[in-house]
């Protein structure tokens, strides 16, 4: 759509010039990063998932968290659950494909740890991937994910 | 082409946009910064492919809709949108009497029970949207856009709060001074009564449900739920809160829908009447 917008962020980031940005969100280094705005952290073939910084500010104040139940099979780009915030549900798709072995009953009473603390007390579910190395490699790195995120607000 | 016969409304909508244009880059502050480095011609080049990049709007004028057939559409739309086989869709309707509640199904907030419902003809449907319980109605303005958030790079926050301006400026134009509501209590407020509402679903970044607005409802159905599960604040209409007197609906209706068009920043819009036909090779018309 406004490509031609896309187009100068990239010169502009290219030519290292600052541009004035709409805010920062933070990211963390270690974690692979999803189109839709969410993140894993995988250990062996255990991920741990969650929504980014991005994701949350975006989103408002959350005040409810949907979570599956653990044993649902989850796969990557598709919802396993929502989060409301300013009257909107907002989907949560899983960046890999597994089972979910846990989730964050917290979130249940303190749906606020999303915004508040959305890498790390914010987490959502625990998957056991089920063994497709290759999807690893469609989500993106740090560098990536902060790249596609400020095309993206590049974009109003 | 010459049209001498344009109304007022798409006038003020079509040159507010042409103005629009030369501010679609959003900000001199960056052409500024393009321009250290590159040529005059090359901005100039950069600004003329902007304007040409068109943001299309395709408005569906349904009418009177059974809430359970305008949810199966938007599911289908929903669908379409997502692979891209159809444009940014506004549907324009209204409900016969309907309860609806959203994904956490706070029914503790209907306070009639389900033969009381249907004796006074109204139905019930629990919602995957967002927000809490809240009527349906004729004379009540509703708005459902299918349109793709990360196309315009939008999240819930931004979009919600462009959803509150389109109903405050539609409610300007009455001389009404609306605002949006304190944390917590999204919607469209005069003073402490409530005018507008909003519940959206945004899946896969593509939203459906949307906004209701209060243009003369028969109120006294809102006496039968806490309304989005605030209790002490009232319920009004346009009707109640204007002295000016109101224009035929379809015409309030048509100006919610340029103010909607004109917020979001729609180079186009094309209006359609009747039901949009979904097949899975694109759509047709229907009426």
């Amino acid at each position: 759509m406004a490509w031609s917008r896309l187009w100068a962020a990239r010169a502009a980031s290219y030519m290292r010039i600052s541009v004035p940005s709409r805010g920062f969100s933070s990211v963390v280094k270690t974690l692979k990063y999803a189109e839709s705005h969410e993140w894993a952290k995988v250990d062996g073939n255990l991920a741990t998932i969650g929504i980014t910084d991005h994701a949350q500010d975006h989103l408002g104040d959350v005040v409810y968290v949907e979570l599956p139940d653990v044993g649902v099979a989850v796969t990557q780009g598709n919802s396993f659950g929502a989060v409301e915030s300013v009257k909107a549900t907002s989907d949560i798709n899983s960046p890999v494909s597994g089972k979910v072995i846990e989730v964050n009953e917290e979130l249940n009473s303190s749906p606020g740890l999303v915004n508040a603390s959305p890498f790390e007390k914010g987490w959502v579910v625990k998957v056991e991937m089920n063994g497709k190395d290759d999807e690893l490699n469609k989500l993106m790195d740090s560098d990536e994910y902060s790249k596609f995120c400020e095309e993206e607000d590049a974009k109003h | 082409m010459w049209d001498p016969t344009i109304s007022q409304s798409r006038l003020d909508f079509d040159c507010k946009f042409v103005m629009n244009q030369y501010t679609a880059l959003g900000n001199l502050a960056w052409l500024k910064m393009l321009r250290k480095v590159f040529s005059f011609h090359q901005i100039s080049l950069v600004v003329l492919v902007g304007m040409r990049v068109q943001r299309c709007l395709e408005v569906w004028k349904m009418g009177i809709i059974n809430y359970l057939d305008a949810l199966k559409l938007q599911e289908k739309l929903v669908s379409a949108r997502k692979v891209h086989k159809i444009p940014d869709t506004l549907l324009s309707l209204q409900h016969p009497p309907t309860y609806t509640l959203g994904k956490r199904r706070t029914d503790h907030n209907l306070l009639i029970s389900q033969s009381d419902l249907e004796r006074i003809g109204a139905e019930l449907h629990y919602t995957q949207r967002g927000g809490d319980i809240t009527f349906h109605g004729p004379h009540q303005a509703i708005l459902y856009p299918i349109i793709s958030l990360r196309d315009i790079g939008l999240g819930a926050r931004y979009y919600v709060e462009k959803l509150e301006l389109t109903m405050i400026e539609l409610a300007s134009l009455y001389g009404v001074k609306a605002c949006a509501g304190q944390t917590g209590e999204t919607g469209v407020w005069v003073g402490e009564r409530k005018i507008g509402a909003i519940g959206i679903r945004i899946s896969y970044a593509v939203t459906s449900h949307g906004l209701a607005f209060n243009i003369d409802p028969d109120l006294n159905y809102f006496k039968h739920i806490v309304p989005c599960g605030i209790t002490d604040k009232e319920v009004t209409s346009l009707r109640r809160e204007t002295n000016v007197v109101l224009p035929a609906e379809e015409v309030i209706q048509e100006q919610l829908i340029l103010c909607f068009a004109r917020l979001f920043g729609y180079t186009s819009v094309s209006w359609k009447e009747g039901t949009p036909l979904v097949t899975s090779e694109g759509k047709f018309d229907e009426v």
